[in-house]
């Protein structure tokens, strides 16, 4: 087979960054939070916690992606793989991120505190030893310390390759993906726990872990479908990222549409049909007071809409319906996280402008970040001993 | 009996051709479509990119058959449970409603990945003109190297543009190896 030459250019231009419109944006945001910090100091805890798990959900599955592509040597995606590789590669910036929420605990998480009504007697005795504010930063840090390693390490190695042409690196990347799935695993289903589950503590779903992981999965798929027909949009990497490279994340979207909507559905349907008082009144909670309208949303929105429109051959290749469907489930991944992490703060619907200012917040500092690294390197990793192959996919 | 006097009694299938190798069958894929002939085909001993784009052929209709046997599954499961739970013996369950819509999604959906399922392995089966067996092309000694290392188009008698004399020049003139009628 011939070889295809790489026929675009890699370099991210100036023209093409949307970086002063995300300054401005962070900015404005950046500043109303701290507003917000001074005016209601509970509802920001919450609003940035919010916005918190929504961005770094989106990290996060990145990490994983990229992982998953070392370990299997896939080669279809190798020149899409840059995009996950630097929104992975500064997790670190989290930690930093992540210091409201330590600071905020005591209002955040009721377990941190000693007059509360435990659903029943003895059960903070039966959680104190892993629901304890030690405990609870402890974890934190290790769970920081592990993607924070891992992410950036997959990304330097990656640029290193790059640099060097060595396709040995190549090995290295597999030698830290194969043991970093292991601890993401773990990590991923403790922080769910830790971050959001515990805002109601008496609750537990051994499952949530992997609901968590589910959602963040699906909605990084939708993420980069919008990343490649940005990039496309700006006439970059058009013979580079092809339609048979989106096509393949349509059909990446689609799957894990499913595989969202079981694992959701199997959380909630297990403790629905029970209905033990001290497990339905989590789902009671967000049934009720205009929260399940935010239900039908995400489960129309990320499910049932997106598994008919996806379904046919056709519809995968189509940039148009590609996007509008992407766009809506990045919308419902955000729409269930608030009915996840708001109702212990509102018992009915509320929309409050702290949830916008920390989301604007976040998304200036996170996507800034982004296209500040991805202008940094070329765009794809043009050194890849898969490059070739990824190239002439079709 | 000589082959010669079987073959009388037999019909004619079609007339198959062989090329000498993949570019060359391309091509003359490319002009048997062309040339109008709709009931015909490429073979190969190993797929060929941009043969479909070549014969331009149309997506399955597997994919169709598929959709329309989910569908009956899940309206067949989600109306047996409606029927049977909330209309013709109505039991109460722990005081859930009577239509309790949740409770019915596993079987729902496991009916409709059931017949889905059944759907897409008979309907191949149908479409590969099951229960017949085998492909009158193995009546050609020469097509068991379709397999191997020779490439074929057999134009199909069936086609409307099909006349003996016709077919035959055309593939002798879209580079045909050797040119020989199969029968049925």
């Amino acid at each position: 087979m011939a070889n295809i030459k790489l026929t675009d250019s890699l370099e991210f231009p100036d023209s093409a960054s949307p970086m002063r419109l995300l300054i401005s944006v962070g900015v404005v945001g950046v500043i109303a939070s701290l507003v917000g910090v001074v005016v209601n100091t509970e509802q920001f805890l919450f609003s940035y916690l919010f916005s918190f798990s929504f961005f770094i959900s989106i990290a996060l599955a990145s990490m994983f992606l990229v992982m998953v592509h070392h370990i299997t040597r896939s080669s279809w995606g190798v020149t899409l793989r840059r995009i996950p590789e630097t929104f992975s590669s500064y997790i670190w910036v989290f930690v930093l991120l992540f210091l409201p929420i330590l600071f905020g605990m005591e209002t955040l998480y009721s377990w941190t505190q000693e007059q509360y009504s435990w659903f029943y007697e003895g059960l903070r005795e039966h959680k104190s030893p892993y629901l304890n504010t030690t405990f609870f930063i402890i974890r934190n840090v290790i769970y920081f310390s592990i993607w924070s390693y891992l992410g950036y390490s997959l990304y330097k190695y990656s640029i290193k390759m790059d640099e060097t042409g060595d396709w040995g690196i190549d090995t290295t990347l597999r030698k830290i993906s194969a043991p970093g799935i292991f601890f993401f695993a773990f990590t991923l289903a403790f922080a769910s726990f830790d971050w959001i589950m515990s805002l109601n503590f008496d609750w537990f779903s051994t499952m949530f872990g992997v609901y968590f992981f589910a959602m963040s999965f699906q909605a990084l798929f939708a993420i980069l479908i919008l990343m490649s027909l940005y990039l496309r949009r700006q006439g970059l990497l058009l013979n580079t990222i092809t339609r048979s490279h989106i096509r393949d994340l349509g059909g990446w979207l689609f799957g894990f549409s499913v595989f969202y909507a079981y694992i959701a559905f199997s959380q909630f349907f297990l403790i629905y049909y029970a209905n033990i008082s001290e497990e339905i009144l989590y789902y009671t909670a967000r049934f009720e007071g205009n929260w399940e309208i935010l239900a039908f949303i995400f489960l129309f929105g990320r499910f049932i809409i997106p598994f008919i429109l996806l379904l046919p051959k056709k519809s995968k290749s189509n940039y148009k319906l590609l996007f509008a469907v992407s766009t809506l489930i990045v919308f419902s991944h955000l729409v269930e996280f608030y009915w996840l992490v708001m109702p212990p703060l509102h018992s009915s619907f509320s929309f409050h402008w702290l949830d916008l200012a920390t989301f604007l917040a976040f998304a200036g500092i996170f996507m800034g970040m982004f296209f500040y690294f991805f202008k940094r390197q070329s765009m794809i990793p043009k050194n890849d001993p898969k490059l070739q192959e990824s190239l002439s996919k079709h | 009996m000589s082959k010669e006097s079987t073959q009388e009694n037999k019909k004619l299938f079609g007339m198959l051709a062989e090329f000498a190798n993949p570019a060359k069958l391309m091509k003359a894929a490319k002009l048997t479509n062309k040339a109008g002939y709709t009931k015909y085909d490429a073979y190969s001993p190993f797929p060929i990119h941009g043969m479909d784009d070549a014969m331009s052929l149309k997506e399955s209709k597997l994919g169709w058959i598929v959709l329309s046997h989910g569908l009956v599954g899940f309206t067949g499961g989600l109306a047996l449970q409606i029927w049977t739970n909330s209309i013709a013996y109505p039991i109460n369950i722990g005081g859930r409603p009577f239509m309790n819509l949740p409770a019915y999604v596993p079987v729902t959906f496991e009916l409709t990945v059931l017949l889905a399922a059944f759907g897409a392995v008979f309907g191949m089966f149908f479409l590969n003109n099951m229960p017949r067996h085998n492909n009158p092309l193995f009546n050609s000694k020469n097509f068991e190297r379709a397999t191997d290392d020779k490439f074929f188009i057999c134009i199909e008698a069936d086609d409307s543009n099909f006349s003996e004399e016709k077919t035959e020049a055309f593939l002798k003139e879209a580079g045909a190896v050797t040119i020989e009628k199969v029968y049925d």
